[in-house]
Formats: C-alpha cells, sequence, structure tokens
C-alpha cells in the first residue's frame, strides 16, 4: 500500500518532470541565449555596469513594468506607478531601520517589507479606485495629480516623512552572509525579480483574469454584458501593478540607499512612462528594453554631449526628442521598430538567397 | 440657478448661509473671543484675498487647458512650459521696452503662435489619437522645459509692474480701530493683484459671452458635446480647434506674465502650473469654462487657508478637494455627467 | 443552477416586465412610458421602423444605459438600478447590432470570455488547460452556431456572416435565461438567415428571447407574440398573424416595402 503511494508519487514527479521538460523544450533558443547572456554579464563588466548600468534598468524596467501592465492590458496609463514604488521605500525605511532614527521603528527587515508592499500596493488600489472612476484618458490627469500630490506632501512633512531630506542609511539585509549592495549580489537580486515580474505579467496575461482585463481594454461595454464588472477588474489590475511597483520600489530604495521626496517627484513619475514608451509599452519586454536605453544614455550621453560642445545637462533634450520621435513614428517604442523591420530583413535575406540561387542556375 | 435651487434645496440652503457667514467675517469687527480661537481678522483676509487672487492666476492657466481638453480630448501636458515660456518672453519684451502692458500681448501672440504651430504640425495628424497625443504633449513638455533651462538658466525672474500698481492700496474692508485715536483700519492689498483679480474677471466674462454668444463660440461648444456632431454638421472642424488651441496656449502665455508679475518664474513653474490645472479642471469640471473659474477659486483659496492655518497639510487640503469631487462627483463639480 | 432557476421560473408570472420606462437624450423623448411584459420562454419579436426606439429599449433593460424614469423588472426582482453585470448574472444576455466583439482574440477565446463572465473565476490567476470545464462549455456552444471550422481563427479574420454567428455565441453562455437579439439576421445572406433561423428553433424551450427585426418573415416564423413600436412608443401588441393582417401595422411599415 505504502509502496503503492511510493510508486505512484515518484510516478506524477516523472510526468510533471517531462511536462516541465517538454514546455522547456517549446522556449525558443534566443530565450536561452537572452537568459545565459544575462547570467554571465558579471563575468566580463565591472561593478560600474553591474550596479550603476545593469541593476538600474533591472529596477526601473520593474517599475515601469508595472505601468506597462496597466496601460499594454488594462487601457489604463497610469503616471502613479513610480509613486508607488516610492510609498513602498518609504515604508521600508519607516518601519525598518534608517540613518534617521528618531523615526525609524527598527522592524526586523522581513516585517518592514511586507508592510511595505502591502501599503504600496493598497496605495495603488486606492488611486485606482478614484482613476477608474472616470474614462479613458482622464487616468493620466488624475494619476498624476495624485503622483504630485505625494509628492509635496512628503516634502512638507516632517513627522512622518521627514520632509525635503528624507531618509538615508536604508539599507538590505545582510541575509546569508552576503552584502547585497555589493554590484555583483545586487545585479542578481535586481535581475531575479525583474525576471519574475516579467514572467509573472507573461503568465498573467493568458490566464482569465488577463484575457478578461484585455477585453475589458478593449470593449467594456461588451464585457459588462458578458456579466464582467469592469471596474472591478480595472481595480485588480491595480492591484497586481501595485505588488511589481512596490517591489521595484524597494530594491531601488536599497540600490540608492535613501529615499526622498525626489525618488517620486514629476520628473521621475514622467521618466517612467518615457521608459515603458521607449521601449514599447504593449509588450511585458519593453520597459527592460525601455529601461537600459533610458540608464545608457542617462549614464553616457554626458561624454558624448560634452564631446558636442554641448552642457551634460542637455541630456533631457535628447531623452524629450528621442522620446517624440518614438512616439511619432513608431507608438509600440522599440519593440514595434523591431517588429516592423525584423520581418522585411528576414524576407530580404531570403530575397538574396534565392537570387543568388537562380544566378547558380 | 433656479432650478439648482429646486434640485438640490438642502446645497442650497448651506450655501446661502456659508455666504452669510462668510460676509459677516468680511465686514463685521471681530469680538475678542473668535480672535482668541482663529487668530487675527487682518490674517483671514489677507488669506481670503490671496485665496481669490491666487485662483484668478490659475483661471487663466486653466480655463486654456480646459478648453483644449474639452474639444480635443487632448490632456496637453505641455500647458505649463506654455505658462512659463510665456512669461520669459513677457519679461524680454518688458524688460527690453520698459513697457509693462506691453509683455501682455507679446506673450498671448508668440505662444499663440506656438500652438497654433503645434496644432498644424503635430496634432492635426494625430486626430482622433488621444493617448498618442497626450504622449506628444509630454515629450514637448520635456524638450521646452531643457530648452528654457538653457536659454534662462535657473535664476527666478520677476516682472517689475508699473509705478502705479506697484504699491499696496487701501481697501475698504476694515480689520479693527486705532486704540489711540479710535480712528477705523482699513487693510491694505497690494494693487497689482487686484488689478489681476480684474483682468481675470473681465477676461472670464469675455470667453463665456464669445462661447454663449458668438457663432464661434456655439461650433466650440456644440464640439465639447459631441464632436461627430460638429463634424457632421460641415464645420471646418480643423479650423475650429487650430483656433482653440492658439487661443489656449496664448491664454497661458499670458497667464505666465500675471504669474511672473505678482509671484516668480523658475524652472519648475511649468510643472507647479500644469498640476494646479490638472486639479482645477478635475474639480471644476473637465471641459467647463465656468468649471474651471469654480476650480480655481476653491483650490486657490485651499492652498492660502491650508498654507496660512495648517502649514504641513496644506496640499492634503488640496488633494482632499480632488479625492472628494473624484469620489462623489467624479465628472467634476460644473462638468456634464 | 438550472433547476434552482427553473423553480424560480415558476414562482414568478414574468420573465420580464417594464413599467413606465421612458429614456430622454436632452430634449429628445427615445422611449415614451414602455410598459410590457415577457413570461418565461415566451419568444417576442419587437418591429419598427428606424428610431422608434427599439435598440434603447434593449439598453434600458440591460442596463448599458439607466432609463431615465420606470422600472425593469426579471423574474420579480427589480433590477432596475442595477449595473448591467449584475443583470447578466441574472441570467439576461443581449447582442448587439453592430458586432461588439474582441477582434484580436480567437473564437474560442471570444466564447471562452462570454462562459467566464457568468461563472466564478472571473479573475482566476491559472491558465485554462484542455480539460477546464468551461473550455468545454465554450467549444459546445461553437459548435452550437456552426463555427466549428474557424474555432481557432481571429476574429477579424471572420467572414461578416460569422461575426455575426459569434455575437449569438456569446448570448448563449451560461444558463440564460432570457436573451435579446438585436438585428441578428440584419445583412445576412438568405441561406445564413436560414441558418438563423434553425439556430433559434433549436434553442431549449424554457429560453425566452426577444428579438429585433426588420425582416417580417423571419420574425414572424421566430416569434409567438409581436410588438410593433413607433416613434419611442408601443403601437401595436399581438399574436403575428393579427400584427401581419392589421392593416395599420400594413400602413405604417409593411406598406414602405421591405428593406
Amino acid at each position: 500500500m505504502a509502496q503503492s503511494e511510493t510508486v505512484s508519487a515518484t510516478d506524477a514527479t516523472k510526468a510533471r518532470k517531462s511536462e516541465l521538460g517538454r514546455k522547456l523544450a517549446t522556449v525558443p533558443a534566443n530565450v536561452w541565449f537572452v537568459a545565459i547572456i544575462l547570467l554571465l554579464v558579471p563575468t566580463f563588466t565591472g561593478d560600474f555596469v553591474q550596479y550603476q548600468v545593469f541593476g538600474w534598468s533591472f529596477v526601473l524596467g520593474l517599475i515601469s513594468l508595472s505601468l506597462m501592465f496597466l496601460a499594454g492590458y488594462g487601457g489604463m496609463v497610469s503616471l502613479v506607478q513610480m509613486t508607488v514604488a516610492a510609498v513602498a521605500g518609504y515604508c521600508v525605511a519607516i518601519f525598518g531601520t534608517s540613518g534617521v532614527a528618531e523615526i525609524s521603528m527598527g522592524w526586523p527587515w522581513y516585517l518592514s517589507v511586507i508592510a511595505a508592499i502591502l501599503i504600496a500596493t493598497l496605495f495603488c488600489v486606492a488611486t485606482g479606485a478614484l482613476a477608474v472612476r472616470t474614462e479613458g484618458i482622464y487616468t493620466i490627469m488624475i494619476t498624476l495629480a495624485i503622483a504630485s500630490a505625494f509628492f509635496y506632501f512628503t516634502r512638507q512633512n516632517y513627522t512622518i516623512f521627514n520632509g525635503f531630506t528624507g531618509f538615508n542609511g536604508v539599507l538590505p539585509p545582510h541575509l546569508f552572509g552576503i552584502d547585497w549592495r555589493s554590484p555583483t549580489a545586487f545585479y542578481y537580486l535586481s535581475l531575479f525579480w525583474a525576471a519574475a515580474g516579467y514572467f509573472a505579467v507573461v503568465y498573467v496575461s493568458r490566464t482569465p483574469f488577463g484575457l478578461a482585463l484585455q477585453g475589458v481594454r478593449d470593449n467594456p461595454r461588451r464585457m459588462a454584458a458578458l456579466g464582467y464588472s469592469v471596474n472591478a477588474h480595472r481595480i485588480a489590475a491595480y492591484a497586481f501593478a501595485g505588488v511589481l511597483a512596490a517591489v521595484g520600489g524597494i530594491l531601488l530604495t536599497w540600490s540608492n540607499g535613501q529615499i526622498s521626496p525626489g525618488t517620486a517627484a514629476v520628473g521621475p513619475v514622467i521618466d517612467i512612462l518615457v521608459i515603458a514608451v521607449i521601449g514599447g509599452i504593449n509588450t511585458p519586454i519593453g520597459p527592460f528594453i525601455g529601461a537600459l536605453i533610458y540608464v545608457v544614455l542617462r549614464t553616457y550621453a554626458l561624454d558624448f554631449l560634452v564631446a558636442l560642445n554641448l552642457s551634460g545637462e542637455r541630456f533631457k533634450l535628447l531623452v524629450g526628442l528621442g522620446f517624440l520621435i518614438i512616439v511619432y513614428w513608431s507608438p509600440d517604442g522599440v519593440c514595434g521598430l523591431w517588429n516592423k523591420f525584423a520581418p522585411k530583413l528576414r524576407l530580404k535575406r531570403k530575397e538574396n538567397a534565392s537570387t543568388e540561387g537562380k544566378t547558380d542556375v | 440657478m433656479r432650478a439648482f435651487w429646486k434640485r438640490h434645496p438642502i446645497w442650497s440652503a448651506i450655501l446661502v448661509a456659508a455666504s452669510f457667514v462668510l460676509l459677516w467675517l468680511i465686514f463685521a469687527i471681530w469680538p475678542p473671543e473668535l480672535v482668541a480661537v482663529i487668530g487675527k481678522k487682518k490674517v483671514f483676509v489677507n488669506a481670503l484675498l490671496n485665496g481669490i487672487t491666487l485662483g484668478a492666476l490659475y483661471f487663466l492657466v486653466a480655463s486654456g487647458f480646459t478648453l483644449i481638453f474639452g474639444l480635443m480630448r487632448n490632456v496637453n501636458l505641455a500647458h505649463g512650459s506654455l505658462y512659463l515660456l510665456g512669461g520669459y518672453i513677457g519679461y524680454e519684451v518688458a524688460t527690453l521696452t520698459g513697457s509693462w502692458l506691453l509683455a501682455f500681448p507679446a506673450a498671448f501672440l508668440s505662444i499663440a503662435c506656438l500652438g497654433l504651430v503645434l496644432q498644424v504640425l503635430v496634432f492635426r495628424h494625430l486626430d482622433g489619437q488621444d493617448l498618442q497625443q497626450t504622449l506628444i504633449t509630454i515629450g514637448i513638455s520635456i524638450v521646452l522645459a531643457d530648452l528654457m533651462l538653457w536659454v534662462w538658466g535657473g535664476d527666478f525672474y520677476q516682472i517689475l509692474a508699473p509705478e502705479m500698481l506697484s504699491g499696496p492700496v487701501e481697501t475698504f474692508i476694515q480689520t479693527g480701530v486705532k486704540r489711540s485715536t479710535g480712528a477705523p483700519i482699513f487693510l491694505k492689498y497690494p494693487a497689482v493683484r487686484l488689478a489681476i483679480l480684474l483682468a481675470a474677471v473681465v477676461i472670464g466674462l469675455g470667453m463665456w459671452l464669445i462661447l454663449n454668444r458668438t457663432r464661434i463660440g456655439m461650433y466650440v461648444r456644440a464640439g465639447v458635446d459631441d464632436r461627430e456632431m460638429l463634424s457632421a454638421s460641415g464645420v471646418r472642424v480643423q479650423l475650429v480647434f487650430i483656433c482653440v488651441f492658439a487661443f489656449g496656449a496664448g491664454l497661458a502665455g499670458m497667464a505666465g506674465v500675471v504669474g511672473g508679475t505678482f509671484q516668480s518664474m523658475a524652472p519648475g513653474e511649468d510643472t507647479r502650473f500644469l498640476l494646479s490645472s490638472l486639479v482645477v479642471v478635475i474639480v471644476g469640471g473637465m471641459g467647463s469654462i465656468p468649471g474651471a473659474a469654480l476650480g480655481a477659486l476653491l483650490v486657490g483659496l485651499a492652498e492660502q487657508f491650508g498654507s496660512v492655518y495648517m502649514p504641513t497639510y496644506a496640499v492634503v487640503l488640496t488633494f482632499l478637494i480632488m479625492v472628494l469631487v473624484l469620489a462623489f462627483r467624479p465628472q467634476g463639480l460644473m462638468g456634464k455627467g | 443552477m438550472s433547476e434552482q432557476s427553473l423553480k424560480q421560473d415558476i414562482g414568478t408570472e414574468y420573465a420580464l416586465e417594464l413599467r413606465g420606462v421612458t429614456k430622454q437624450f436632452g430634449a429628445l423623448n427615445a422611449l415614451t412610458d414602455i410598459t410590457m411584459s415577457i413570461r418565461p420562454g415566451e419568444r417576442r419579436a419587437v418591429l419598427g421602423s428606424n428610431g422608434a426606439g427599439k435598440t434603447t429599449l434593449f439598453n434600458c433593460i440591460t442596463g448599458d444605459f439607466p432609463p431615465t424614469s420606470g422600472s425593469v423588472m426579471f423574474f420579480g426582482e427589480d433590477v432596475t438600478a442595477f449595473p448591467a453585470h449584475e443583470r447578466i448574472r441574472r441570467g439576461l444576455r443581449r447582442t448587439y447590432q453592430i458586432s461588439l466583439l474582441f477582434d484580436g482574440l480567437t473564437v474560442r477565446d471570444n466564447v471562452y470570455l462570454a462562459c467566464r463572465g457568468v461563472s466564478r473565476g472571473r479573475f482566476s490567476m491559472r491558465r485554462a488547460n484542455g480539460d477546464d470545464a468551461l473550455m468545454h462549455a465554450a467549444e459546445n456552444l461553437i459548435d452550437i452556431v456552426h463555427l466549428d471550422d474557424v474555432r481557432e481563427a481571429t476574429v477579424s479574420d471572420l467572414s461578416y456572416g460569422q461575426q455575426r454567428q459569434l455575437e449569438i455565441a456569446l448570448a448563449l453562455a451560461g444558463a440564460p435565461r432570457l436573451v435579446l437579439l438585436d438585428e441578428p439576421a440584419a445583412g445576412l445572406s438568405p441561406s445564413e438567415r436560414k441558418d438563423l433561423v434553425s439556430i433559434l428553433g433549436r434553442l431549449p424551450t424554457h429560453m425566452g428571447y426577444v428579438i429585433i427585426e426588420h425582416d417580417m418573415d423571419v420574425a414572424l416564423r421566430v416569434a409567438d407574440r409581436v410588438t410593433m413600436m413607433h416613434n419611442g412608443k408601443i403601437f401595436k401588441d399581438g399574436a403575428p398573424e393579427e400584427i401581419e393582417n392589421d392593416p395599420e401595422v400594413q400602413a405604417l411599415y409593411l406598406g414602405g416595402g421591405h428593406d
């Protein structure tokens, strides 16, 4: 009896394993390629690139991914995502430990992280509940207004948010004897959560909830006529996006070691949208590509601009112009450009090959 | 008005009662007990007047925003940049010519031209793509902000008001009695702020008249209510769009001169005024000029009273108004449901 | 579920009852004081010229937009203040005159969404697999409306007639008790019309429907009772033969010729 049970159990695990194997086999080769490259990046790059370029891109990409989820699948362009991230960052600083001992409560890190994710998600849901009361383009206005109210409030309030200076010395825990702020460790930490966020979004987009959300985006009236509560779905989408942004916010705070009103000022709030749009707001990989472009520009444009005899401050001009060009000519961002031109290139190669074949004959 | 009274008798009663209390607070000499509770009358009346004049400025900025939004469904997030650019241009003109008055038409015309160019070159080609239009305005605001920073730097600029408006004037509001002589003390208030208030009221009434009494106003109102109807009726919609966009932009530019006179101009003011416009329009009702006036007044008062009576939570007050409106009347106070 | 609903059906006299339903758009009266009732399992046709208010009537019944005044009772329950999705979950369904489908999704995903909408797990975070009961229900519906050849096709690739059939499939998901069909035959070829009539004829008898139809021949074949609307009011109400032979109706409607 016991034996047969164990046998069937091993059978089940075998079956599961083979199923997993089958699923893994369906993953296209270029995904494997990207995954392996990303895992190996620390072996051939320096601390600066790992931490300041890739680590930062993953974190910004994750926050931007939450915007992409709302905008791409839900049709709601929410500008509050960076604010949600900042709420999570503030919570980690307030509940956990920071350089401002008078305010920080010194909870153990896991408690403060859980509390941060919960509160930030609640904040995102509350914003969503307000925003979904109106339609379409109004969402941008309302979320931007809420985001800026949070910014001004944190800057004014000293009892909870420590005003203009915010909190410094907000550090990740030394778990398993690793300093998670060391470049390589942070690289893998942020890569892990970025990948987790990415796959979560890809998975959810094909679940009943994700399908229904896309239905709500395309055709809210019909969705109501099929028995769906359109607003409940939209608010649930805000909850999911809130979790993504909260995780991104905690990582962002840890990587900077500090959080202050400037983290969620109007500039950074808009930047999250810019990142998603540049990369491609309709596909989950878009925000990460956008974030990488943004960070690379931000890091290296200085040298480029100085070489052109311009001040390094003109970085914003560069980003703004790039953003305008993308919005005007490729609404799907860089990913859209890729989809537009990659098939043509492939076609051309084929044509070339066939014409070569003909000349041979 | 009568319809409102009929539909909402309780609200009307509250409003009437509130106006009586307000009138009493303004014109009566406060008894010492009241002063003990909420402070000096002078502080209160000053906050009230500051709130109203700030509201007037917000109205000037937001009315263009709401007009453009109502007609084109375009959330023009570059509106704050147009405001700031108008202010800088007004400053340059005023310092060059030495004439404060000349700054207004200069700012209005140049920013209206900019609006016209934007409408013809960019927005016309994206008609109906609300989101893309709005995203483009974000790009424009980023670019304009950096260009302005390039030209004018990070310093504060202030446009000097002419002599006759520079000092304070004595108003008819009595704040107290001189202890020595028993003569009444009247509140002194900056003349330039009162002039601006007057100008805002005139512009607001003018816009209302144009919208309600002229043919083009009729087209615009029809377009706000139903865009398809407007295009179906054979009106040259693009022309109406261009006019409204140019006018709304010009208004923002002119408001920049106003703001540059009684406040100051610096990088960051563009986003500040964009945000106040957003809140004003959300509170007042999207696309409605009277709504913009009401919203601007409320937001201006909330900011001023907030900063006087609850300094650390002033923002929360403004925010609270917005949240309450969104929760109970998502279309805005004067918006159509 | 179906047993329970049957019991409920027996308890109430009418599937749908409208009392003084009026809808104004600004100064325009689109519907004026509509009072009508439909028994469980009844098949009713609504006729009338363009602008008679038929689609507006449907919109008021389903809650796409609420009536200005009057009340809507569904199986004895006052649903006037209910949002659309709550009415749908109680067994009301509708199709749209101009197809409202999810163009980017496949036929199967469209029907699957419809089945999900009236069952639990609307927020499910688990992907559906092959042995999902709702997926089976969706496949069944696809067979019922004869779309089995194109179940994997994207909606935008379907022919017009196929899209109309898919509209009907979406309205039959779950356990409908009353279906509102807004001109399902409009724009169909004669053979497609025949198909439609046979689909309607094979629906279970406890499932009532209200059908808006311009084509008198179709309407008279699929309905037990006919309501004529004119200028937002009910003009005539009766058995198909009565309506067909009514001189006033002929003058108003049939005299104008078919379209």
